[in-house]
């Protein structure tokens, strides 16, 4: 994790550089502001990071480690199959359809999504997955 | 059939991806041949002015979007859990949603050209006010948009799944400085996306906003400015060069060490040269606007000279990996040596037009389509062609022909380099791009005659290596779980692996696992342990 916290920190100090490099140097406000949000972004990812860092515990950061000695943990269940993914990507379409050519199907699509949301949620709670991934 | 569009298992999900990316690169290529065909001489009428444009812009959106980018993740998707020992990717449904945003996706942008109007028409960058409704009114240039919006969303859920596993998944004692160098490859590529795809998903959305809500973003005659589109564009195109470029470094470095029977020379620089240019790429955007007037030439020449720098580092590591080494000439090898003559040539053409004066020069001429097809030609399309023959046996358990396989690669290089080369001296002989036809001045003539034949050389590989897929197939050589004597932990598993992947895995100690576990046993029987 301490890799992952230094990836994050670094690449949100070179998104603050840049930005105030190019915005120094250019002037201009279209560039300025796409580096600004990518640097605020960075830095938002760089925080979670370093408190994401203080309660991991992972078998993966250490060195001395045996594959033997982490037998048994529990990563939890990994699904083999589901309907609802298909059937999400298909309710995309609808609904980017809709906002173009037919308002219906808009709604449509939306009430689609929410749908398999809540299935997704169900069927992830079945079986003892984490959340609606 | 359902077992396969229910899939959520990470193996099913990368070949699901894979399959359908080599369908669009086949799709790509016969649009390839048309725009070949009607420029192979001067004066040709064989496709009207319309249909040409419609033919490149969907050419190079398929190529970009729908091949080359997308392979990088599919392989990641098949790849990254193995290399980094883990059961599956961290969210498994998210990661079959992003494979079926991505396939209906394409199809929405392919489905343009059955539409009254045809497809889009304003190339792979659908510059406004090209790509707004007063010039582009038909349906095609919508489901363009929709289609890409599906496939940007898809890209981040993946980059973000990815990074996910890659950072909580990975096995006892795979420490991040242990992981194979694809997987850190990996690592920046999904950065860059998480970065760089926004600002594409919202140039979209605008786009979209404009044409049919009565935005006018990139109206300036209502206070739009075209230039905008421009940013927001480059500012995800380039750092999607290097997505479609990042991930095939990584199969390069892999092949190389293998087939060098070496250790990958330089490590350590090798990951930092990877975030360098990912840090890079975000800033070098404005280069293809040079000839806007609207930026500054110094800031963005400066940037895109110094990418130079991490990439001449790769190189050096490459060659370090192979320096003494006993190097065996396998197809996979050929393909990365391939890779690194045609990158070479592709990245130096790159160097020359991050020079300002010589970009005003060259660009939107043929010089300009020659150097990004060395980089994503010659350079991620060899790359690709490398990991298939490399991984191959390891995803479908069966041995594609090596004999076949140096034809093909002998065949696909020829006919790349006739292709190709050619143009660089067409561009500098005043060829523009997207043109449906030129004049018989110059050596034009004879310049695109040889381009043409040499894409139907590259037709007739292409051809050959399907005929090498379905032999394998038919022969079904049963492949070993290691059949090149790999060193990262993919090849500890069976091949194919089975579902969570690993029945046992060995300790973990070093950045080469499967070659220390081969070691180890060698001593042992040795009585050396």
């Amino acid at each position: 994790m301490k890799t992952f916290v230094a990836l994050f920190l670094s690449s949100a100090a070179f998104g603050i550089a840049i930005a105030v490099v190019y915005n120094i140097t250019s002037h201009e406000l279209a560039g300025t502001f796409l580096l600004g949000i990518m640097a605020s972004a960075l830095v938002f990812a760089a925080s979670y990071a370093i408190l994401a860092e203080r309660d991991a515990d992972l078998d993966g950061d250490r060195k001395d480690e045996r594959v033997g000695e982490a037998a048994g943990e529990d990563l939890g269940i990994f699904t083999t199959s589901s309907v609802w993914p298909i059937l999400m990507a298909f309710s995309v379409l609808i609904f980017l359809i809709g906002a173009v050519w037919v308002p219906f199907l808009l709604f449509a699509g939306l009430a689609a999504m929410l749908l398999i949301l809540w299935r997704l949620g169900a069927e992830s709670n079945r079986t003892g997955g984490r959340g609606i991934t | 059939m359902i077992q396969w569009l229910t899939a959520t298992d990470h193996k099913k999900i990368g070949i699901m991806y894979m399959i359908s990316t080599f369908f669009f690169f086949v799709v790509a290529g016969l649009l390839a041949l048309v725009i070949r065909t009607q420029l192979a001489a001067p004066n040709l009428d064989i496709v009207s002015s319309h249909t040409y444009s419609q033919v490149f812009t969907l050419h190079g959106t398929a190529m970009i979007f729908l091949f080359v980018a997308p392979f990088g993740l599919g392989l990641a998707n098949y790849l990254v859990p193995l290399q980094i020992g883990a059961p599956d990717m961290a969210f498994p449904r998210l990661n079959a949603t992003s494979l079926w945003l991505f396939i209906f996706g394409a199809f929405t942008v392919l489905s343009g050209a059955l539409v009254a109007g045809g497809a889009a028409a304003s190339g792979w960058s659908s510059y406004a006010p090209l790509s707004e409704i007063k010039v582009s009114a038909g349906a095609g240039q919508d489901l363009w948009i929709i289609g890409l919006l599906m496939v940007s969303i898809g890209s981040i859920l993946t980059a973000v799944n990815l990074m996910t596993t890659i950072f909580l998944l990975r096995a006892p004692g795979m420490t991040m400085w242990r992981m194979p160098i694809f997987t850190w490859e990996i690592v920046a590529t999904s950065l860059l996306i998480l970065m760089a795809f926004p600002p594409l998903a919202s140039v979209l959305a605008m786009l979209l906003i404009d044409r049919h809500l009565g935005g006018h973003f990139f109206d300036p005659s209502q206070g739009g400015n075209v230039v905008l589109y421009q940013h927001l564009w480059w500012f995800f195109g380039h750092p999607e060069v290097y997505i479609m470029i990042l991930p095939y470094f990584g199969i390069i470095t892999e092949v190389v060490a293998v087939f060098s029977r070496k250790p990958v020379f330089g490590y350590v620089e090798l990951v930092l040269a990877a975030f360098a240019i990912a840090g890079l790429s975000m800033g070098v955007w404005a280069h293809h606007m040079f000839t806007t007037g609207a930026v500054n030439d110094a800031f963005f020449s400066a940037t895109s000279f110094l990418i130079a720098v991490p990439t001449g580092v790769k190189f050096f590591n490459w060659i370090g990996t192979m320096w003494k080494g006993s190097i065996e000439l396998t197809t996979p090898m050929l393909f990365a040596l391939g890779f690194m003559l045609n990158f070479l040539i592709g990245g130096i053409t790159g160097v020359m037009l991050a020079s300002p004066p010589i970009d005003f020069d060259a660009h939107n001429s043929y010089f300009l389509v020659a150097h990004f097809h060395y980089v994503l030609g010659g350079g991620s399309l060899f790359a690709i062609f490398a990991g298939v023959f490399f991984w191959f046996p390891k995803v479908f358990g069966v041995q594609l022909s090596e004999r076949l396989g140096k034809w093909f690669f002998w065949l696909f290089f020829l006919g790349f380099n006739l292709t190709f080369f050619p143009m660089h001296i067409m561009g500098l002989e005043g060829m523009p791009r997207r043109v449906v036809t030129y004049p018989n001045v110059e050596h034009l003539a004879l310049l695109n005659g040889l381009a043409t034949a040499g894409a139907f050389v590259i037709a007739l590989a292409v051809v050959l290596f399907g005929f090498i897929v379905l032999l394998a197939f038919r022969k079904r050589v049963p492949a070993p779980d290691d059949p090149w004597g790999g060193y990262t932990l993919e090849w500890a598993t069976s091949s194919p692996p089975p579902e969570f992947n690993f029945h046992s895995l060995p300790n973990i100690s070093s950045e080469r696992p499967v070659f220390d576990a081969r070691q180890a046993a060698r001593r042992a029987a040795e009585g050396v342990a």
